[in-house]
């Protein structure tokens, strides 16, 4: 054999390696046109309005002191953007510093050997129009701080690069490679300052149930069996955002001493409040555990020292004062605390979802004459038991069309 | 496009797509997320024109390797290859004879890793050559440039495979110049088009 006939029996096997082109590809194909074309109209639209005002002597510059295009969250920063009538929200909610950067509905994906995949249709905001467009492409997606961009995963996880999308154009506009890690990424969160991005690594789809790993579910006076997930976490990265630069640690799958199957957390690692530690929230008794940026475990810090075994997604308040907490639905009231005198303060929600600042919080309630788990997004004062509805109430249901759940970002 | 054409487009993508994809991966170098971004990227500026174009394939084929190249012309080489197993040459006892199916694999391998560190329009050209089997003037139309510039490149890409591969120094030495050896085959036929 020469040269030239192991490049063509290498090219050959590589071709044959080569897995069927996804089953959306044609729509995939379809959307991206439709995209670059209305892009190529606007691009006409407005080269005409410049034309225009240059004929007729208007100081376009005086109206484009920012050559980039304007935010659709930044232009009503501060305000709180209310549609009580809308669940799915269409139009852009936002109160103080926090704006519901996009959400997503769930949805098993039955597999012909019986495995189901949970598969999340994100609808994120689009900075132009203020409006929440479906993009399917994504099987993960997390919203920088100041929501211009979003790093997102692609269908079939794990997947071994992050793609940095431009909330403005809806276009990815680099691709992050994950490199020397067991596995793919399966989920990320950027940093408190949007400079870095911790991404979970995984042998398997973390959302792919397993029917070889089935269990058996008491259903009224029957038994009948479901897929489980398979918890394959091989550790963590940690990515410069801008950069790319990167470091990989191995953490497995944190396992209940003594017990043999599924007591394994929900395994995504994240940022903590300021971006100093990583930490993973654990079904169970015991609180989330926390670790440095090496993946070595350590104390978790006196303010954010787990108040309940379930964090509220709040989290801290911007000025680090008080802890938002307990979480968990279909809890009718919780509280907040401050952890250093361990004073509590009971607020009338469901679960607290993000601060919209040092007194306001934006939190999931129970819409009016609705069941427990048909709640909606609030905002609430501390103190007070009056809130302002934000949202319309979304299903009951889990993994039904009307069941959304919300993501915030700083604006 | 009107519905007509979307549905003849769409056909096309359902039937066509796989096979694409694999010559898609093979010019982005084994990256699968590359290549379905290339394919995409050129079905899309196909279906711009589509009730124009009387053979779809080869028109699609034919924005797919130049724009393989154009992209890389126009970023420069910075993309990297994200490689779950990085070979390991050096390390083990392998052999090219061919009746050693392990060391023949492995060689493979490598090659496939040198491949994906050529530029965009050494792998065209060899992709062209030896997968798609396309004698010389095909590859040089197909690329919008001359038969000497396929040969150059070919003779160029081979002996830089051979420097980035040293495994591939037991390989026989070939019997005849690449440029003059007749392909057996071609699977499609090329067309004048200006993507």
């Amino acid at each position: 054999m020469n040269v030239e006939e192991l490049v063509r029996a290498a090219l050959r096997e590589q071709a044959a390696d080569t897995v069927p082109a996804p089953g959306d590809f044609a729509g995939r194909v379809l959307t991206g046109r439709r995209r670059r074309t209305r892009r190529t109209v606007s691009g006409v639209a407005a080269a005409t309005v410049l034309v225009v005002a240059v004929a007729v002597g208007v100081p376009v510059a005086l109206n484009s002191a920012d050559s980039s295009p304007a935010l659709a969250s930044a232009a009503s920063d501060g305000k709180t953007l209310a549609r009580p009538d809308q669940s799915p929200p269409r139009d852009l909610i936002a109160a103080g510093g926090q704006a519901l950067a996009a959400y997503y509905t769930s949805r098993k994906v039955k597999q012909p050997n019986r495995d189901e995949i949970v598969t999340r249709t994100y609808s994120l905001l689009d900075q132009k129009t203020g409006t929440y467009e479906v993009d399917a492409r994504w099987a993960y997606v997390d919203i920088a701080p100041g929501m211009r961009t979003a790093a997102v995963l692609e269908r079939q996880l794990p997947v071994k690069r992050i793609g940095v999308l431009d909330l403005r154009t809806g276009e990815v506009t680099r691709w992050i490679p994950v490199r020397d890690t067991k596995g793919g990424v399966g989920a990320v969160d950027f940093s408190p300052d949007g400079r870095s991005l911790v991404a979970t690594t995984y042998g398997k789809n973390p959302d792919r149930h397993f029917w070889s790993n089935r269990a058996e579910i008491n259903d009224g006076d029957k038994t009948r069996s479901e897929p489980r997930p398979v918890y394959s976490r091989t550790g963590f990265s940690l990515i410069d955002f801008k950069t790319g630069q990167q470091s990989w640690n191995e953490v497995p799958p944190f396992r209940m001493p003594g017990k043999e199957r599924d007591i394994g957390a929900g395994e995504m690692v994240r940022f903590n409040t300021n971006g100093t530690l990583a930490y993973e929230t654990i079904h169970g008794e015991s609180g989330p555990i926390f670790r440095d940026l090496g993946g070595k475990v350590v104390m978790p810090p006196l303010t954010e020292r787990p108040i309940s075994p379930v964090m509220a997604p709040a989290g801290l308040s911007p000025n680090g004062r008080l802890v938002a907490g307990p979480g968990g639905l279909p809890a009718t009231a919780t509280e907040v605390v401050d952890p250093t005198t361990g004073k509590r303060t009971r607020l009338k929600v469901q679960e607290l979802l993000a601060w919209a600042d040092d007194k306001r919080l934006i939190a999931w309630d129970i819409a009016p004459g609705g069941d427990k788990s048909a709640s909606r997004l609030v905002l609430i004062t501390i103190g007070s038991d009056k809130v302002v509805p934000l949202s319309g109430a979304r299903s009951p249901e889990d993994y039904s069309p009307g069941r959304w759940e919300p993501i915030f970002a700083k604006r | 496009m009107d519905a007509t054409s979307q549905e003849s487009f769409l056909e096309f993508v359902r039937n066509r797509s796989t096979a694409l994809l694999r010559t898609a991966v093979l010019l982005s170098g084994g990256d699968r997320h590359a290549g379905e971004d290339l394919l995409q990227n050129a079905l899309i500026k196909a279906a711009g024109r589509w009730h124009r174009i009387d053979e779809p394939e080869a028109y699609v084929r034919q924005i797919l390797y130049r724009q393989q190249i154009s992209r890389w012309r126009l970023k420069g080489r910075r993309r990297e290859l994200t490689v779950a197993e990085p070979p390991d040459p050096g390390t083990d006892t392998r052999t090219a004879s061919g009746t050693d199916p392990t060391g023949a694999a492995e060689l493979r391998l490598v090659m496939r890793d040198a491949l994906s560190r050529l530029t965009a329009r050494q792998r065209a050209v060899l992709v062209l050559r030896y997968f798609e089997d396309l004698p010389e003037a095909d590859v040089a139309r197909l690329l919008g440039c001359s038969v000497g510039t396929v040969r150059s490149t070919t003779h160029r890409s081979l002996a830089r495979l051979r420097v980035l591969a040293p495994e591939l120094a037991q390989l026989e030495t070939p019997a005849a110049d690449a440029g003059q050896q007749q392909p057996p085959s071609r699977d499609f036929v090329p067309v004048e088009v200006r993507p």
